[in-house]
Parts: C-alpha cells; structure tokens; sequence
C-alpha cells in the first residue's frame, strides 16, 4: 500500500521545487552576505514544495477507496522529507562555509515552512484533489509578505536575522507550528467537507460514478491502489 | 481580380472583430482576477500612504509596485493561459489558431500598463523630479529610471506570464520564476554593494528585469551605480517583445513560425546590445551626490 500511494505523489513538482529550493539557497551559502535574503526565499520554495505532496489526480476515486484520509495522508507524509532533507542540505552548507546563523531558530524556521505548507494542503485537499499549485502559490506570498512589504516586516518575521532587533521568528512558528498540527488532525480526521461524504466504505454507484469520471484520464492511479486492473474490471467487480 | 480579393478582406475584416473580441473578453477576466487586484490594491496603498520617514533614496520605494504590478501581474497572467488548457481539444477546432489566441491573451497587459501609468505620476507627485532622492542622476535619467522600475515591469510581467503560461506544464512555475526574480534581483544587488565599480558586476546587476539604481551612502547623500538608466529601458522593452514572441511561438505553423522565429532572433540581439550599453553606459563608476 505505501509503495503504490508513495509512487501516486506529485515527485517531479516535489523534487524540482526542493531542487530549486536548494540552488537559491546554496547561492545564500555561497555569498553570506545575501543569506539572510535567500534563505528565505529558500525556505518558501520549500513550503511550496510540501504543499504539493498531496496532489492526487485520480481523487475521484481514491477518496472512495477503502484507505481512508488519515493512512493516505500519513503515507504521502513521508514525502515531506525531501522538502526536509533538502533545508538540512542548505543549512549544512551554511554552516560548512562559517555562516553565524542562529541554527535552533533556522531549524525551527524550516521545519515551519515546511509543515505550513503541507498544513494549507491538507486544508484544500478536502474540497479538491490537486492542492498543489494553489496551495503552494498562496503560501509563498504569504511566507514573501515581511520581504515584500517593508510595514510587515515591522512587525512579523518568519527568519532569524543574527544579531537583529524586532521581532522574534520563533514566536511566530511556534504558534504557526500549534496551528499547524490541529489544521492537520481536522481535515484528515474526515470532517472535511469532501472526506465527511465519502466516510466509511464505499458504495458501489459511488465507486461507478467516479470511475466514469475520471475514466481515460487516470488510468493507473486506482489500479496501483486497488489492485484492479481497469475501469471495467472494477465495474464488474462491483456488480 | 476584385471577386479574388473581395473575400480575403472579409477574413480580415473578421479576423479582426474576433481578435477584438476576444482580447475584451481577456481583458475582463483579467481585470477581475483576484491575484491582480491584491496587487494593485497593495499598490494603491502602498503608494497612497506617501513617503515615509525611511525613504532616503528612490530604490527604497519603488520595488513595491514593480512587485505587486508586476510580479503579482505575471502569476495572473499565467493562471489566465493555463485556464484554457483543459478545453484546447475545443477550442483548438475552432477558426481561430492558438497564436491569435495568444496576442488576445497578450494585450491584458494593457490592464497593469495603466496601473503603473497611474502610479508613476503618484510617484512624481511625491517624489518630484527635483527631490534629492534620485542621487546625481539627471532630470531625463531620473524619469527612465522611474518608468524602467514601475511601468515597464508592469507591462513585463504579464507577458512574461503568458509566455510561460504557453509553454510551461508545471502548474506553480509562475511563483517559482518571481522566488527565483526576486533572488537574482537581491543576490546582485548585495553583490554590487561590495563591488560598485565592478563592470561584471554592473552587467549581472541589469541583467534582470528589474534593477535598482541607487544606494543611501552612509556619509550621507545618494550614490548612483552604474549604468545607463535609458539603455535598460531598451533592454527591458526587448524583454517584453521576447515574451510577446515566445508566446505567440506556441502553435504558431508555416511561415508564421518562420516569420516569428526570425522576429525573435532580432529582439534576442537587440536585448544583448540594449544590456552591454546599459552597462557600459552612464556614470563609469559610483557617484555621490
């Protein structure tokens, strides 16, 4: 079961953020002067890309599989950990060139992108099958705001600047981070408008009429999940 | 002979009607796009607020609306293209080909052109061109450095969103390129910080959409960098008429494409002379005024 729904992820939208993620922030390491501008940027891609990890083309039917929200999400979780492991490689390599850093503050920064954006994902994941883009486009402005607007960066900041008055990051993704996690257990928890209606095991029309909509264009996302080999095995599997 | 031609310009003539038509359409569903209107609502405000107290010099200001026109103006624009993408088995039978499609798509440019238009004379009405914020530049620099970070990137943006919007499959490349805009535009702005008078630096520095001009010096007074502010206007126009082209590229056929291929050779080299003149032009070295 993890391998099918882990091989159904978005990986190219995943793995091309995270890699772009990385270059903008190994030219932050690379030019210390310009860190504490990049990294950001760099942390927000990483949002972006968390945010993606649950795009799920084939949602129609998927939802009505027998694998609930929870065991689904939890899987595609274990996609974070490129997001993850890609922020680990930036701040290695600003650590390796001598960068002062606050690097509790910097962890803690990156581990609240990430999780933001996979939070704003879960969200609008019970209303649509593909929250990547959107999710991941409002994340960033959101996370780009302090850098975007001078009035914001008065009073929030979502990086720790070393040595810099005003005010603190970790505030803020402590709190982001409590948010974050209940976000989380409520719209997996099926109390999601979409999820709520699809509960328990599916019906067989239910199964039909979202086969019939997604027929021709989802082709092997469902028979990796359930095992059946096509539409219209399926179909009589279910009469 | 008159019967020959009689009925070519009637396709003209209704070309154009569907073209006109179609670019209304766009326009509107641009100017309703709720990514835009953030964007010039933040612009508004940001503008209507006036000069505040930490605004030294004129670079400190004007990133805003380049940003939010701009910026904010691409991702609408490249959500608008990437809209129809689902319905080209449809719309791509009908009478009117993908590259019309695109001009109409282009001319919402149009939208945010006026916006930075408006928002330029907000800046003149705050900033004159008299005031010591623009540092040693002359009136007529002032004013190409002005329309080269507010209006054309306003104009830019969008376009730049449609052509990416043509050619790109992934859904967020739009918030992708501003990140990676955003970051050039700082990385080259704190490089040339410690390398003022570098020409390989001047050259990364304008080679960029957007770039900033000036530096508070610390001993007071503005410093200008180098570069001729008039050339990069040209280097930012050539930009746009790239974008335009390489939108218009997509599902372009026979001597269209040709036409439109060897267009694109000249824009591509006339970008390249417009950014070797920006940055050999202007003062030759940073100045304190």
């Amino acid at each position: 079961m993890v391998g099918p729904v882990l091989r159904a992820g978005a990986w190219p939208a995943v793995a091309g953020v995270s890699g772009v993620a990385v270059v903008v922030g190994g030219c932050g390491a690379a030019f210390p002067t310009a860190a504490s501008v990049l990294f950001p940027v760099c942390f927000a891609l990483l949002a972006a890309a968390a945010a993606f990890t649950l795009d799920e083309p084939a949602s129609l039917v998927v939802d009505v599989t027998p694998t609930g929200p929870v065991r689904r999400t939890t899987i595609r979780a274990v996609a974070l950990l490129a997001p993850l492991a890609a922020g680990a490689l930036v701040l290695l390599a600003a650590a390796m060139r001598g960068l002062a850093l606050p690097w509790a503050g910097a962890g803690l920064a990156l581990a609240g992108n990430v999780l933001l954006g996979f939070a704003v994902a879960c969200v609008v994941r019970t209303r649509t099958g593909e929250p990547g883009a959107a999710t991941a486009a409002a994340v960033v402005l959101v996370l780009m705001a302090p850098s975007l607007v001078p009035h914001v960066a008065r009073w929030v900041r979502t990086f720790p600047a070393p040595g810099a008055g005003g005010p603190s990051s970790d505030h803020v993704w402590w709190t982001v981070l409590a948010v974050c996690v209940v976000a989380i257990a409520i719209s997996v928890g099926g109390r999601g408008p979409r999820w709520r209606a699809h509960r328990g095991r599916p019906t067989g029309v239910n199964c039909v009429r979202n086969i019939r909509a997604v027929e021709g264009r989802a082709g092997t996302r469902y028979q990796a999940l359930t095992g059946i080999r096509g539409p219209h095995k399926m179909k009589e599997r279910l009469r | 002979m008159t019967t020959m031609i009689a009925p070519g310009r009637a396709q003209a003539a209704a070309g154009r009607t569907t073209f006109v038509a179609l670019a209304g359409r766009e326009v509107r569903r641009f100017a309703v796009n709720p990514v835009f209107l953030f964007g010039v609502g933040m612009t508004a405000w940001l503008t209507s607020t006036g000069p505040g107290a930490s605004v030294t010099e004129i670079d400190s200001a004007n990133p805003l609306p380049a940003g939010f026109l701009g910026g904010f103006g691409m991702m609408a624009a490249f959500w608008l293209t990437r809209s129809m993408r689902d319905s080209e088995p449809v719309v791509g039978v009908t009478p009117t080909a993908q590259p019309a499609r695109s001009a109409a798509l282009c001319t919402v440019a149009v939208v945010p052109l006026i916006c930075g238009v408006l928002t330029l004379f907000a800046f003149l009405h705050f900033y004159p061109l008299g005031s010591p914020v623009y540092g040693p530049f002359s009136p007529s620099a002032r004013i190409a450095i002005l329309a080269g970070q507010i209006v054309v990137p306003s104009l830019g943006g969008p376009l730049l969103g449609v052509a990416l919007g043509r050619w790109a499959r992934f859904p967020g490349a739009a918030f992708v390129l501003f990140l990676v805009i955003f970051g050039w535009v700082q990385l080259v702005t704190i490089l040339t910080l410690s390398h003022q008078d570098s020409a390989p630096i001047a050259v990364l520095r304008l080679f960029s959409p957007f770039a900033f001009f000036t530096l508070h010096a610390d001993a007071g007074g503005v410093t200008a960098w180098r570069g001729s502010p008039w050339f990069f206007l040209g280097w930012q126009l050539a930009l746009c008429a790239i974008a335009v082209l390489v939108a218009l590229l997509r599902g372009a056929e026979g001597r269209a494409r040709s036409r439109i291929i060897a267009t694109l050779s000249i824009a591509v080299a006339t970008a390249v002379i417009m950014l070797v003149l920006a940055a050999t032009g202007g003062f030759p070295h940073a100045v304190t005024a």
